[in-house]
């Protein structure tokens, strides 16, 4: 890790220490303006830090340690699809309002039904984050990127409760909404450019976020079975116990290689981030089922963190594409190869 | 550390001089252990010709004092050109070069160190079947007693798994001269002629049917006090000094090679028609990203070893990455493969992807086994790494 990169991840660590887990949304939101980050990856001609996307999945690792509740992975991409996208009117003032805070919310999962016809959308979006905190939607549909008014004619935004407590997500419905000429981001092969970068981008914010929770879910596992004791000796004692702990700690950080690795090669596939994607989502997902049976009974308790964990891990397995399908796209690539 | 220059113009020297020099056909050629060690040697004769078979050594010796970013460059690009790896020579160059240059005396280096340079092979006598986790438990004992032209060590024993010892002209041998006290305490280290009398080395027939591995029994062997490395009683931190003479490249190269080896993968997959078979496929992908993040954790370990960082544990961690992915690699193969991976096909040796799906298989764990067991890196790894705290020490039967 550069310094540049681990005085990125000390200032994170230091505003989001790692005791206030689940952090409140808005609070969060506000802090992660002030810290900048919402400017992160926006070049520094258009008044950004112009910062890659290995310190962008520095934030998010460590927004992944405390299970934060604040929707910085979709505004941070639909700040670089806004970037991208130069027919948008106004572009300036947007890039500006959004790296200053205007949240802009955006489906964190691709496959979805909706269809533009000209510029009249039609179709489901699942899986929008935070759309109550958001004024603004940006839709992706095949030849089309743009932006839409969350309370727009044709637009119905529903809240779907989720086990996962530290994220909401949104199915919006588009019933014939038609986009205003001022706010389309990009058309055509543009469009589905910008549509291909995003998921890129989430691809790696997901695999940071999900292997920072990841660590988190470990250290706090190995604290307990240090302090729990069984038979006059702390249970961290027992060989069956420390293998277990050793073969997490072994997958998590030869996963976290991984994603340095690919986080820090701008030549990385789609195809090799979602294998990456993959591979972290299922290391934190392991590391949470296992630290509820190493935790026992407490493991169950609302009270006790482990299920937060637990359930923000089955969570991100699915967004950004299943490890189905973005392990058989790395398969079809390798036998390509 | 070395720039971005020098390295480049490294890799090109090497790319050139090995597609000149790299040995083609070699695994259809070495159709006996004995024509592997014989095309072992040769191809490390030449390597020291070429100044690429010691970079680690300093830089008094022709090929050495290369930094570890240029002996990244040199393993990377013998990896990719798809050499045999330097398994005979393993042992010399490593652990008793290490061994010679860390802990020895003057007269000890020039007596043995430029013998490696001409083909001289060493293997290490340290394990014993009473001894092999547990290694200060050894027990092969060794009394000093006065002859007409000086002390020597009189050595009775057993040692076992010793690699390539029956073609190994010395051993870099731990003996116990004190049984008193704490067991680390009475260890000594002691180098022996493979051909001294009362020396007998028996290769140990393995289940995929090669004799990497043997036993060497010794039967008052008699070894000069000249031979011995450091103290009496102090070999416990002469042995740590050998067993950490390699740190990291191997395990690279051995990465490296096996991201190869997914083709080998990819031409089972349409051997058997599965191109389209989306469950092959996933497990395909899955197996790819963790080889590529087995590649990744190499890198990262010898990129922090370049900027002076290594934390406790490190290396078990790349070592158990390593020897999981590789019994997967394995794994795979044989189950796409089915039946047909049940009918013996002949073997390649000193090889650990190679397409014969068993074969790989049963040679994966000696991965898992050898040089400290995944069930010691575990260990390693809690107490070391998470600070869980060890086992009492005192067990009594009860």
């Amino acid at each position: 890790m550069t310094i540049e990169l681990s005085e990125l991840r000390d200032a994170a660590q230091k505003a989001f220490p790692a005791d206030g887990l689940r952090p409140a949304r808005d609070a969060s939101w506000k802090l992660i303006a002030e810290m900048g980050w919402l400017m992160m990856p926006l070049s520094e001609e258009a008044g950004g830090l112009g910062l890659g996307r290995d310190a962008v999945a520095t934030i998010h690792f460590e927004m992944g340690r405390v299970l934060s509740r604040a929707p910085l992975i979709p505004a941070l991409l639909a700040l670089q699809a806004l970037e991208k996208g130069a027919g948008l009117a106004d572009q300036a003032g947007w890039l500006e309002r959004v790296a200053s805070g205007e949240y802009v919310a955006v489906s964190l999962e691709p496959k979805n039904t909706i269809v533009a016809s000209g510029e009249v959308l039609t179709g489901t979006l699942r899986a929008v984050a935070d759309a109550d905190m958001a004024g603004h939607l940006l839709v992706c549909a095949p030849g089309l990127v743009a932006l839409v008014p969350s309370n727009g004619a044709g637009v119905t935004v529903t809240e779907r409760p989720l086990w996962d407590e530290s994220r909401r997500l949104f199915d919006v419905t588009f019933d014939g909404h038609k986009v205003a000429p001022e706010l389309i981001v990009a058309r055509d092969n543009a469009a589905d450019g910008i549509a291909a970068s995003l998921r890129a981008e989430l691809l790696v914010a997901l695999a940071a976020d999900a292997l920072g929770a990841a660590n988190a879910t470990l250290d706090m596992t190995v604290e307990y079975l240090k302090t729990r004791k069984q038979f006059d000796r702390p249970i961290a004692m027992f060989q069956a116990l420390k293998h277990r702990c050793a073969d997490l700690k072994t997958r998590i950080v030869s996963a976290e290689a991984l994603l340095w690795a690919r986080a820090g090669d701008p030549e990385a596939s789609e195809v090799q981030l979602g294998a990456l994607k993959a591979l972290a989502c299922e290391v934190f997902r392991f590391t949470a089922e296992e630290a509820i049976q190493l935790h026992g009974g407490i493991g169950l308790t609302e009270e006790h963190h482990c299920h937060l964990y637990m359930k923000r891990a089955e969570l991100n397995r699915w967004l950004g594409g299943s490890a189905d399908d973005l392990n058989e796209a790395a398969g079809r690539a390798a036998l390509a190869a | 550390m070395t720039d971005q220059t020098t390295l480049d113009a490294l890799r090109t020297e090497v790319r050139i001089w090995l597609a000149a020099n790299a040995p083609k056909g070699w695994r259809q050629a070495e159709q006996t252990h004995e024509q592997f060690a014989a095309a072992q040697r040769d191809w490390f004769l030449k390597l020291v010709e070429g100044g690429y078979a010691i970079p680690h050594w300093p830089a008094e010796w022709p090929g050495g004092g290369r930094s570890l970013a240029e002996q990244k460059i040199i393993y990377e690009e013998l990896a990719k050109a798809d050499t045999p790896r330097l398994l005979l020579s393993f042992v010399s160059t490593f652990h008793a070069a290490s061994t010679l240059m860390e802990c020895a005396s003057e007269e000890q280096r020039a007596r043995y160190l430029p013998g490696i340079l001409k083909g001289e092979t060493w293997c290490q006598g340290f394990s014993e079947p009473g001894a092999g986790s547990d290694l200060a438990a050894l027990k092969c004992r060794a009394v000093r007693e006065t002859r007409a032209d000086g002390d020597v060590y009189v050595v009775s024993g057993q040692k076992i798994w010793s690699t390539m010892a029956q073609y190994a002209d010395k051993c870099l041998l731990l003996v116990r001269t004190n049984s008193d006290g704490v067991k680390q305490a009475g260890i000594t280290f002691l180098l022996m002629d493979m051909k001294a009398k009362g020396v007998t080395v028996r290769p140990i027939q393995q289940i995929q049917g090669d004799e990497e591995f043997c036993e060497i029994f010794l039967d008052d062997v008699e070894v000069s006090v000249a031979d011995r490395v450091g103290e009496e009683n102090k070999g416990w931190a002469v042995a740590q000094a050998t067993l950490s003479s390699e740190r990291g490249l191997t395990l690279m190269e051995l990465s490296y090679r096996m991201r190869g080896a997914l083709s080998y993968v990819a031409e089972l997959i349409r051997r058997h028609g599965r191109e389209a078979d989306t469950e092959v496929l996933r497990q395909f992908g899955v197996l790819s990203a963790r080889v590529d993040s087995a590649c990744a954790i190499a890198d990262q370990f010898l990129e922090n070893r370049m900027n002076g960082i290594e934390g406790l544990g490190d290396a078990s961690i790349v070592k158990l990455t390593y020897s999981r992915v590789l019994r997967e690699y394995a794994l795979l193969g044989l189950k796409i493969g089915g039946l047909d991976e049940q009918y013996r096909a002949p073997i390649t040796f000193g090889d650990l992807n190679t397409g014969n799906w068993m074969a790989d298989y049963m040679n994966s764990y000696a991965w898992t086994i050898a040089g400290g067991s995944d069930e010691v890196q575990r260990n390693i790894i809690a107490e070391r790494m998470l600070d869980m705290p060890r086992e009492p020490k005192n067990w009594v039967v009860a």
